[in-house]
């Protein structure tokens, strides 16, 4: 199958490749996984005390696809609101990639990637 | 509604099934369904047999896999349960993201003998897994359980995957 040129860009050009301390206070961490590919995702977020993320981290093991979708996902979350970058759609990512329906789950788990990251990062500040 | 799988090698439904025993079957009736049999019959007997014979290596391919044949065996008891789902489990993911790592680095330094011992590691998870499925599959209250432990059992096999690969490449 052939891939975006978008796709192949992310894929040979991650962005935002790396790791936070999970056990910092400032850091949310999202990780998930999907069965039918063995897919296994970990963004990372890193929020100011004014609720801006300041910067995120990715690291996807999976498909093209996958890494093209966790990479996008963290360019696009940064200088965000936690609102806003949870309210980015997989539909979004998808379509900027130009994904073939085959991989639409690989965007699916880059919006759950970003949902958990929040999630776990509201939960540490109390929020939830 | 076609046989099922297990049916078809006259087998009950089970998680432990013997594969020699399961191997022996399939080439037997792999004989006698061969479509190369029907190649002077009419085109409707032909068409059955590729069926059959397509059937066959379906149900061969999915009993043979131990985390093909979990899900089968919870999908026939009605569960519908899709592997593009995402999956929390975090402990567990942690636990791959590690291992993908580790296995990173025995790429980067070229290390088979490294890569030989992550394989028997890999191993020892997976019959793990098998076991704690075999436990619990066909106790309703455990059902979540057992559902949990059939999807690690898909990351353990695509991290297997990717051993053999990388073992090819090493290799050349």
């Amino acid at each position: 199958m052939a891939y975006s040129d978008k796709v192949i860009d992310h894929y040979e050009n991650p962005r935002n490749v790396g790791k936070m301390d999970a056990e910092d206070p400032n850091v949310g961490t999202g990780m998930v996984g999907a069965p039918a590919c063995g897919d296994v995702m970990r963004l990372q977020i890193k929020v100011s005390d004014d609720g801006v993320i300041e910067d995120a981290k990715f690291k996807t093991y999976g498909c093209g696809s996958a890494i093209a979708s966790s990479s996008l996902a963290t360019e696009w979350m940064k200088g965000k609101t936690l609102d806003e970058a949870e309210s980015i759609k997989n539909t979004e990512l998808a379509e900027e990639l130009a994904l073939p329906p085959v991989k639409i789950h690989c965007s699916v788990l880059a919006e759950d990637a970003i949902k958990a990251a929040v999630r776990d990062y509201k939960q540490k500040k109390g929020l939830l | 509604m076609s046989t099922c799988h297990f049916a078809l090698f006259d087998l009950q439904p089970a998680f432990a099934i013997d594969l020699d025993q399961l191997a022996v079957r399939y080439r037997e009736l792999a004989r006698e369904t061969h479509p190369d049999r029907f190649a002077d019959a009419a085109p409707r007997e032909q068409r059955q047999a590729l069926e059959r014979a397509a059937q066959l290596n379906d149900a061969y391919q999915t009993l043979k896999s131990p985390s093909r044949r979990a899900l089968y065996l919870l999908a026939l008891r009605g569960e519908h349960l899709p592997l593009e789902a995402t999956v929390q489990d975090p402990e567990f993911l942690l636990q791959q993201m590690m291992l993908r790592e580790e296995l990173e680095e025995l790429q980067d330094s070229a290390d088979l003998a490294g890569v030989a011992v992550f394989k028997r590691r890999l191993k020892a998870a997976q019959a793990e897994l098998e076991q704690g499925f075999a436990a619990c599959w066909d106790r309703p209250a455990e059902r979540e359980q057992a559902e949990r432990l059939m999807r690690r059992m898909q990351f353990l096999d695509k991290l297997a995957l990717e051993v053999r690969e990388l073992e090819e490449r090493l290799d050349d």
